[in-house]
């Protein structure tokens, strides 16, 4: 089965200080469902921030899409990144535009035609619940609405990878319920999915996901006691 | 280029456009007044300079210095008449001894007759073609056998000096617009890095959704595009109004010296085009400044 993204004894350091993440390995696959989990400080952002080629490692390969994406252009970044949708932990909204514009922003950049994409932004507004809302600006939102619009944003291009960093910190348990279907359903359509989340409870949300547990920087106990029994992670390490 | 100037109006809401109520349009005015005014002292000085050059190069004073004044009335008639049917010669007229001796009574006096000084006739030549050298030996040639005394005096000769101070002014005139070039290249420059940094999170998130360099360098080009078309605008506009003026200024004064200093036909077709090569400049400088600086940002 030919693997979307390959880690291999990647290791990131900020400046000249200790390693973040070391001696990492592991391949995802298509349409597979991940968890990451650990404690605070753990290199959870981190990780993902190699996901979403946001950073690039201090040591070892990364493979994805079947490319090198360590050694990858500057040019051929956009092409990369617009294939990964990303739930920042901040949610990173466009603080002077509406809601609407924030989740049309991806379909936008892609060069979607203003037709083409009036029908799927208000398709994903009702799906979030903020209609009613989709003119508002961020600042006048709820940390909840924020982060229903960060996952809207990040859902509506139909990525290849998603990548969310804790997704639903903010919203209630049925919100929490709803957009991890939403992330299922999209899983079902082919999309590989990594949470980033503390909330173990999640987990046991969704059927078939595999787990990936940081410990300091290092990526251990992968069929951990989590779950029970875990699917097979195919790790190298 | 032109092409990326007009965006639809949802890509250009990923920058808040705020013109006006920056500084950036308002010095693009200046420099832009300050460019129009530069360039329309260049272009007519470069008239009057060569309009005046073509005229007073055509031009030759011939002296007839005779004591006796029937022989020298005689030789300043024959060399009229000689002039005028002489083929490299436009116009030739004797100028009239009462003119001459209202040249002379500044420095001579009133009684100038009474003094029985030899004023020499004169004959004002206007040539066909410019007087260089060779044209000018060959009048002087033809002169001597009816005047020996006759000189020739070309008007280039004492203008020389003039038209050599015009040049400089002109070379200075083309340093100060160099000057201009660069302030106003180093003012867009200032102003993109600046926005840039206020929209450093915008920019941030569009590359992590897959925004190229060259779609956040559009918005800043289109943006910069506008903010110096108003300026340049308003520059233009102000600086014209006080050409127009100075130009009524000129054709009053009415100085030998100034007749050919105006603003010839195409000088207006240049200093219009002003603010559209400040649009262009400024969207150019935009462009490298933004591509430049977003190679920086993640």
């Amino acid at each position: 089965m030919q693997s979307v993204v390959e880690f291999d004894n990647v290791g990131l350091r900020y400046g000249t200080g200790s390693e973040t993440l070391s001696d990492v390995s592991f391949t995802l696959y298509p349409g597979s469902f991940y968890f990451l989990t650990g404690a605070s400080g753990a290199g959870k952002t981190s990780l993902l921030k190699l996901l979403y080629l946001a950073h690039r490692p201090s040591r070892g390969s990364i493979r994805m899409f079947g490319n090198d994406a360590v050694t990858l252009s500057r040019e051929r970044l956009p092409g990369f990144r617009r294939r990964i949708g990303v739930v920042f932990q901040d949610f990173r909204l466009v603080q002077h535009l509406s809601a609407r514009d924030n989740i049309a922003l991806p379909l936008r950049i892609a060069g979607i035609q203003e037709k083409d994409l009036a029908g799927p932004v208000k398709e994903m507004l009702n799906w979030i619940g903020l209609s009613e809302r989709a003119d508002a600006r961020p600042a006048t939102l709820s940390g909840g609405e924020q982060q229903r619009v960060a996952i809207a944003r990040a859902v509506i291009g139909r990525p290849e990878i998603l990548v969310a960093d804790e997704p639903t910190g903010n919203v209630d348990p049925e919100m929490a319920r709803r957009l991890l279907q939403l992330f299922a359903a999209l899983n079902k359509l082919g999309t590989t999915i990594v949470v980033a989340t503390h909330d173990i409870h999640l987990i046991n949300e969704i059927e078939d996901t595999q787990m990936m547990r940081l410990d300091k920087g290092r990526l251990s106990d992968p069929t951990g006691s989590l779950r029970n029994p875990p699917k097979p992670l195919v790790l190298k390490s | 280029m032109l092409l990326d100037f007009a965006l639809p109006e949802h890509e250009r809401k990923l920058i808040p456009e705020g013109r006006v109520s920056g500084s950036m349009p308002w010095v693009i005015a200046i420099m832009t007044f300050l460019t129009v005014l530069a360039a329309s002292a260049g272009l007519i000085m470069l008239n009057a300079t060569q309009q005046g050059s073509d005229d007073i190069a055509r031009q030759v004073t011939v002296q007839i210095v005779e004591p006796d004044p029937a022989a020298r009335n005689a030789q300043r008639d024959r060399l009229a008449e000689m002039l005028k049917r002489d083929d490299g010669v436009s116009q030739a007229e004797i100028v009239p001894d009462a003119e001459i001796r209202e040249l002379l009574i500044p420095w001579l006096g009133e009684d100038i007759e009474e003094a029985n000084i030899p004023v020499p006739s004169l004959i004002d030549v206007t040539l066909r073609e410019s007087a260089d050298a060779a044209k000018l030996d060959a009048l002087a040639a033809k002169i001597r056998p009816i005047s020996p005394s006759a000189k020739l005096d070309s008007q280039a000769n004492w203008i020389a000096p003039f038209f050599a101070l015009m040049n400089s002014l002109l070379m200075l005139t083309g340093g100060i617009l160099l000057l201009l070039l660069l302030a106003t290249s180093a003012t867009v420059m200032l102003a993109v890095r600046s926005a840039l940094n206020t929209h450093k999170e915008t920019l941030g998130i569009m590359h992590m959704l897959g925004g190229t360099d060259v779609q956040a360098a559009r918005l800043f080009q289109r943006r910069m595009a506008l903010d110096a078309l108003l300026g340049a605008v308003v520059g233009f506009v102000l600086a014209a109004v006080i050409i127009w003026i100075l130009s009524f200024q000129f054709s009053a004064a009415g100085s030998g010296l100034l007749t050919g200093a105006s603003m010839p036909w195409y000088g207006w077709i240049i200093i219009a085009l002003i603010p559209l090569g400040v649009m262009g400049l400024a969207m150019l400088i935009a462009r490298r400044t933004a591509l430049s600086a977003l190679r920086n940002i993640t």
